[in-house]
C-alpha cells in the first residue's frame, strides 16, 4: 500500500515564511496570495478614483491636466478590472473550488502558482509606464486610432500592451486548471448536479476566459505589431479599420463583464442560503441560468458599438436584451430562497443583499441602454458609467466583500468582527450609492464621460459635488474593514469549522483546513452534504438529490439536533 | 538625466530592494516544528518550486524588452534575451521536474499493483 | 451541535475512482490549452477576414511581391506527413514499442524543423514585409505565429524524444506523447486552415 507521498524534500522544520509563500503550490495559500495581492491593487486603483472624482468635484482644472487625468481614469478602469476583481474573484475560487468538491488541490498546482506570479510582474509591468513619461491613457478600452504610435507615443501604451497579455495568459492557465480540476477532481459521490453553485458559475467563468481572452490576446498582439512594426490592422491610412479593433476589443470585452460577475453572483448563491436557513431555491434552473448567460455573452457584443453606424441593430439588442431573462431568473431564485427562511443578518448577508439591491439596478439600466434608441443618446455618458459601476462595483465588488467576510473564518481561523462589519457595510452602501447614483442624472442631462473638465454653466456641479463626497464616503468606509481585518488577526474571536452552519464540504473540515484539505468526508448525496451530515437522520441521508426541503423541515430537525 | 533613465534607476533599485529583502528575510533560521500533517493514504501533494516565479520574471523581462524597444531594432535585447533565456529554462526544468514527480508517484502505483 | 456522530467515509485509495474514469487530467489540460490556441487563431482570422472583405476585388501583395504557392504546397505536404509520422509514434508505443516511437518522434521533429528552415526561407523571398500594408500585415502575423507554434511544438518533440531515448515511456505511461501529438496535429490544422485561406481562396 502507498504510504503517505508527503515530498521526501519537504523538510520538518519551518522554513522562513518568505520563501514558504514563494514557492507554494498550495492551492490555499496562491488564494490567499490572489486576495492580497487583489487588493492592493484594489486600494491603488481607488486613490486614482479619488484622484478624479477630486478633480471633478467642481468646474475647472485644479489640480490635472488632460493628459494626467486621461492616465487616471484609463489606469483606474484596467487595474480594477484586471487585477482587482477578476483577480480576487479567481482567489477566493482558488481557495474555495477544490474545498467544495472534497479534493486536494488544484489539477495543476504549479501552474497554478504560475498564474498568480504573472499578476504582480503584469500589475507592475502596466504601472511602470508612470515612470517612462506616462502611462496608457487611452481608456481601458483602448480604441483606435487613439492608442496608435502616432497619437500615443512612449511606452506607456506598449507597457500595457505586453503587461494585459501577461495578465490575460494567467488567466487562461488558472481557467483550464479551473475546468480540469471540476471534471476530474470531484470527490466520490459528488455529481455534476450536486456540485454548489459557486463551482457552477466558477467553471462557466472558466470556460467564458478560456475562450475570450485569447480573443483579447490576438487583439493587443496585433495593436503592438501596429505601434511598433509598421502594421495595418487598425490604421485606416494603410487600410486597417478602427472599427475592427472594437469588434476584437469588444467580443472578448462583454464575456468579461460576465467573467466578473458570475463568480459573485455564485458568492451570492452560497451566502443566502445559509443566512436563510433555507436551501437555494430551483438548483437546477440556477445552473441552467448560468450555462445560458454564458453562452449568450458571446452574441451581444456590439451594443458597445451601436453608435458606430456598422452594427446590425435588431439581432445585437435583442440578444441583450434577452440575457437578463437568464438573469432574471437568478433573482427570482434568490428572493424565493430568501422567502420565509429564518433571515440572520449577518454582514456577509448584508453584502449579499447589497449585491441583490445594487445590481438589480445596474441591470435595469443596462436594459434600458439595451435599446439603441435609448442607447444612442446615452453612449458615451455618465449614464454608462453610473451603470457600469453598479454591476461592477454594486453587483461585484459587494459579491467581493461578502465572500470576504464569509470565508474569512474559514481562511484564517477566526471570525472578523460583526460590529465593524455592519459600519463597514453601511458607509460603503450609502457611500456607493451617493457616488453613483446621480450620474444616471448627470448622464441624461449630457454631460459625457472621459472629460477632466466641465463648463460651471451646464448645470452639472451639484451633482458632481454629491458624486465626490460619495467617493471619499467609500474610501473611508475601507478604514472600519482594515481595522477589523488587522484586529482579528491580533485578537479575533476563534472560529470553529462550520462557523455559519454551512451546508457546503469547505465547512466539513478545519478553519484553516490541513494542506491536504480532508482526513475524511461526509457522503454526499445531495448538493447540500454538510447539511445531511449534520441534520441528517439516516434515511434523510439517503433522500434523492432533487428532493426539496420545506422550511419546516429544517427548523424541526435544526431543533430535534440541538 | 531622461525620464528614461530615471525610470531604470528606479526600476533597479527596487529590484535590489526587493531582493535583499527576500534574501534577508530567508536567512533567518526557521522554528523547528512537529512534523506537518501528514496525508491520507494516496493523495500526493507536490512540493513547493521556485520555477513559477522565475518563469512569471523571464516572461516579464521578455515582455519588458518589447515594450521598450529602442527605435529600428525588435527589442530591447538587453531584456529581451535574458529573459527569453529563463524563460526557456525555466520551462525545461519544470518539465524535468514534473516528469520526475510523475514517475515517482507512478512507480509507487505500480509497486502497489504488484504487490499485491 | 449534534449529538450522533456523523458518518464519514475514508477517502479513496488511490487508483480507483476519479482518475480512472474518463481522459487522464493531463489531457484534459492539454485539449483545453488547444480550446484557447484556437480562439487566439480565431481572432488573428477575423483580422485577416475583416480585411480581405474591406478590399474585395484588390486583396493581393503589395507592388514587387508574390505568393509562392509551389512553396507553400511542399510545406503543406511536409507539415501533413509529420502529423502521420506522429501518430504513427503514438501508435508504436501504445503498443510499447520504444524502437518505434524514438523513431517516429525523431521523424516527426525533422519534418517539423524542414517545414520552419522551408518558412523562413519562403519570408526570406517574398519581397514584402510585415509593414508593407494590409496584406503584408495579416500575412506575416498569421503565418508568423504559427511559425511560432511550430517551433513550440518542435521544442516539446524534443523533449519527447529525449525522455524517450532514456527510455522513459512505455504502454501504460506514455501520456506525454500523446498530450504533444494532440497539440501537432492541431498545429498541422491551423496550417491547412492558413493554406486554404491564403493560397487557395485568396
Amino acid at each position: 500500500m502507498a504510504t503517505t507521498t508527503l515530498n521526501p524534500r519537504a523538510e520538518t522544520y519551518q522554513r522562513s515564511w518568505v520563501l514558504d509563500w514563494l514557492t507554494t503550490v498550495d492551492h490555499k495559500k496562491i488564494g490567499i496570495l490572489y486576495i492580497v495581492n487583489s487588493f492592493f491593487f484594489f486600494f491603488a486603483a481607488g486613490i486614482l478614483a479619488l484622484v478624479i472624482r477630486s478633480e471633478l468635484a467642481v468646474p475647472g482644472l485644479q489640480f490635472l491636466d488632460e493628459a494626467t487625468y486621461n492616465q487616471a481614469f484609463t489606469m483606474h478602469g484596467t487595474i480594477m478590472i484586471f487585477l482587482f476583481i477578476v483577480p480576487v474573484l479567481s482567489g477566493f475560487a482558488n481557495y474555495i473550488v477544490p474545498l467544495m468538491l472534497g479534493a486536494p488541490d488544484m489539477a495543476f498546482p504549479r501552474i497554478n502558482a504560475l498564474s498568480f506570479w504573472l499578476l504582480p510582474v503584469g500589475g507592475l509591468l502596466i504601472f511602470s509606464g508612470y515612470l517612462f513619461g506616462g502611462a496608457a491613457a487611452e481608456g481601458w478600452t483602448g480604441y483606435n486610432p487613439l492608442t496608435q504610435a502616432k497619437y500615443s507615443p512612449g511606452p506607456g501604451t506598449d507597457l500595457w500592451l505586453i503587461g494585459l497579455t501577461l495578465v490575460g495568459t494567467a488567466s487562461i492557465l488558472g481557467s483550464i486548471n479551473f475546468i480540469a480540476t471540476i471534471f476530474k477532481m470531484r470527490a466520490p459521490g459528488m455529481t455534476l448536479f450536486r456540485m454548489p453553485i459557486f463551482v457552477w458559475t466558477v467553471l462557466v467563468t472558466a470556460v467564458l476566459i478560456l475562450l475570450a481572452t485569447p480573443v483579447f490576446t490576438a487583439g493587443l498582439i496585433a495593436l503592438f505589431i501596429d505601434r511598433n512594426y509598421g502594421g495595418s490592422f487598425f490604421d485606416p491610412n494603410v487600410g486597417g479599420s478602427p472599427i475592427l479593433w472594437q469588434h476584437i476589443f469588444w467580443f472578448f470585452g462583454h464575456p468579461e463583464v460576465y467573467i466578473v460577475i458570475l463568480p459573485a453572483m455564485g458568492v451570492v448563491s452560497e451566502v443566502l442560503p445559509v443566512f436563510s436557513r433555507k436551501p437555494l431555491f430551483g438548483y437546477r434552473a440556477f445552473v441552467f441560468a448560468t450555462v445560458g448567460i454564458g453562452l449568450l455573452s458571446f452574441s451581444v457584443w456590439a451594443h458597445h458599438m451601436f453608435t458606430t453606424g456598422f452594427v446590425f441593430l435588431p439581432f445585437f439588442s435583442f440578444m441583450t436584451a434577452l440575457i437578463a431573462v437568464p438573469t432574471g431568473v437568478k433573482f427570482f431564485n434568490w428572493m424565493a430562497t430568501m422567502w420565509r427562511g429564518k433571515l440572520s443578518l449577518t454582514t456577509p448577508m448584508l453584502f449579499a443583499l447589497g449585491f441583490l439591491s445594487m445590481f438589480l439596478i445596474g441591470g435595469l439600466s443596462g436594459v434600458m441602454l439595451s435599446s439603441p434608441a435609448v442607447d444612442f443618446h446615452l453612449q458615451d455618458t455618465y449614464f454608462v458609467v453610473a451603470h457600469l459601476h453598479y454591476v461592477f462595483f454594486g453587483g461585484s465588488v459587494f459579491g467581493v466583500f461578502a465572500a470576504t467576510y464569509y470565508w474569512f473564518p474559514k481562511m484564517t481561523g477566526r471570525k472578523l468582527n460583526e460590529g465593524l462589519g455592519k459600519v463597514h457595510f453601511w458607509m460603503h452602501f450609502i457611500g456607493f450609492n451617493l457616488a453613483f447614483f446621480p450620474m444616471h442624472q448627470l448622464g441624461i442631462s449630457g454631460m459625457p464621460r472621459r472629460v477632466a473638465d466641465y463648463s460651471p454653466d451646464a448645470g452639472w456641479t451639484v451633482l458632481n459635488s454629491m458624486s465626490t463626497a460619495g467617493a471619499f464616503l467609500i474610501a473611508a468606509s475601507i478604514f472600519p474593514f482594515l481595522i477589523n481585518v488587522v484586529a482579528t488577526f491580533i485578537n479575533g474571536e476563534r472560529a470553529g469549522d462550520d462557523p455559519w452552519e454551512g451546508n457546503t464540504l469547505e465547512w466539513a473540515t478545519s478553519s484553516p483546513p490541513p494542506p491536504y484539505n480532508f482526513d475524511r468526508l461526509p457522503p454526499i448525496h445531495s448538493e447540500r452534504p454538510l447539511f445531511f451530515l449534520t441534520h441528517g437522520h439516516g434515511h434523510a441521508a439517503d433522500r434523492p438529490a432533487d428532493v426539496d426541503e420545506t422550511p419546516e423541515d429544517d427548523v424541526e430537525r435544526r431543533g430535534g439536533a440541538e | 538625466m531622461t525620464d528614461a533613465t530615471v525610470g531604470y534607476l528606479v526600476i533597479g533599485i527596487a529590484i535590489v530592494f526587493v531582493l535583499g529583502l527576500v534574501f534577508a528575510l530567508s536567512s533567518r533560521e526557521g522554528r523547528l516544528q512537529q512534523a506537518r500533517p501528514t496525508p491520507p493514504p494516496g493523495v500526493h501533494l507536490p512540493s513547493g518550486s521556485f520555477l513559477p516565479v522565475v518563469l512569471a520574471i523571464g516572461a516579464a523581462l521578455l515582455g519588458a524588452g518589447f515594450a521598450f524597444r529602442p527605435q529600428g531594432a525588435i527589442a530591447n535585447l538587453f531584456l529581451a534575451v535574458p529573459g527569453f533565456v529563463v524563460l526557456v529554462g525555466s520551462i525545461f526544468a519544470w518539465v524535468r521536474a514534473a516528469g520526475r514527480e510523475w514517475r515517482e508517484s507512478e512507480h509507487a502505483a505500480d509497486d502497489d499493483a504488484a504487490g499485491h | 451541535m449534534t449529538t450522533a456522530e456523523p458518518q464519514r467515509v475514508e477517502l479513496p485509495p488511490p487508483g480507483r475512482g476519479r482518475h480512472e474514469a474518463g481522459l487522464p487530467t493531463p489531457l484534459v489540460g492539454m485539449l483545453l490549452f488547444i480550446a484557447s490556441e484556437v480562439m487566439f487563431f480565431g481572432g488573428l482570422f477575423a483580422a485577416y477576414f475583416n480585411a480581405r472583405a474591406a478590399h474585395a476585388g484588390a486583396w493581393h501583395p503589395p507592388e514587387g511581391g508574390e505568393l509562392d504557392m509551389p512553396l507553400a504546397a511542399v510545406l503543406t505536404a511536409i507539415l501533413v506527413s509529420s502529423s502521420f509520422t506522429m501518430q504513427f509514434g503514438v501508435a508504436a508505443i501504445r503498443r510499447g514499442d520504444q524502437r518505434g516511437l524514438r523513431m517516429w518522434v525523431g521523424l516527426t521533429l525533422v519534418l517539423g524543423v524542414l517545414f520552419l528552415l522551408g518558412q523562413l526561407y519562403d519570408y526570406s523571398r517574398l519581397g514584402f514585409g510585415i509593414g508593407d500594408g494590409i496584406f503584408g500585415t495579416t500575412f506575416y502575423t498569421l503565418t508568423g505565429f504559427h511559425g511560432a507554434h511550430v517551433f513550440g511544438g518542435a521544442v516539446g518533440l524534443t523533449i519527447m524524444l529525449a525522455r524517450a531515448l532514456q527510455g522513459q515511456f512505455s504502454t501504460a505511461n506514455h501520456v506525454a506523447v500523446e498530450a504533444v501529438s494532440i497539440y501537432w496535429h492541431f498545429v498541422d490544422v491551423v496550417w491547412i486552415a492558413l493554406f486554404t485561406t491564403i493560397y487557395i481562396l485568396r
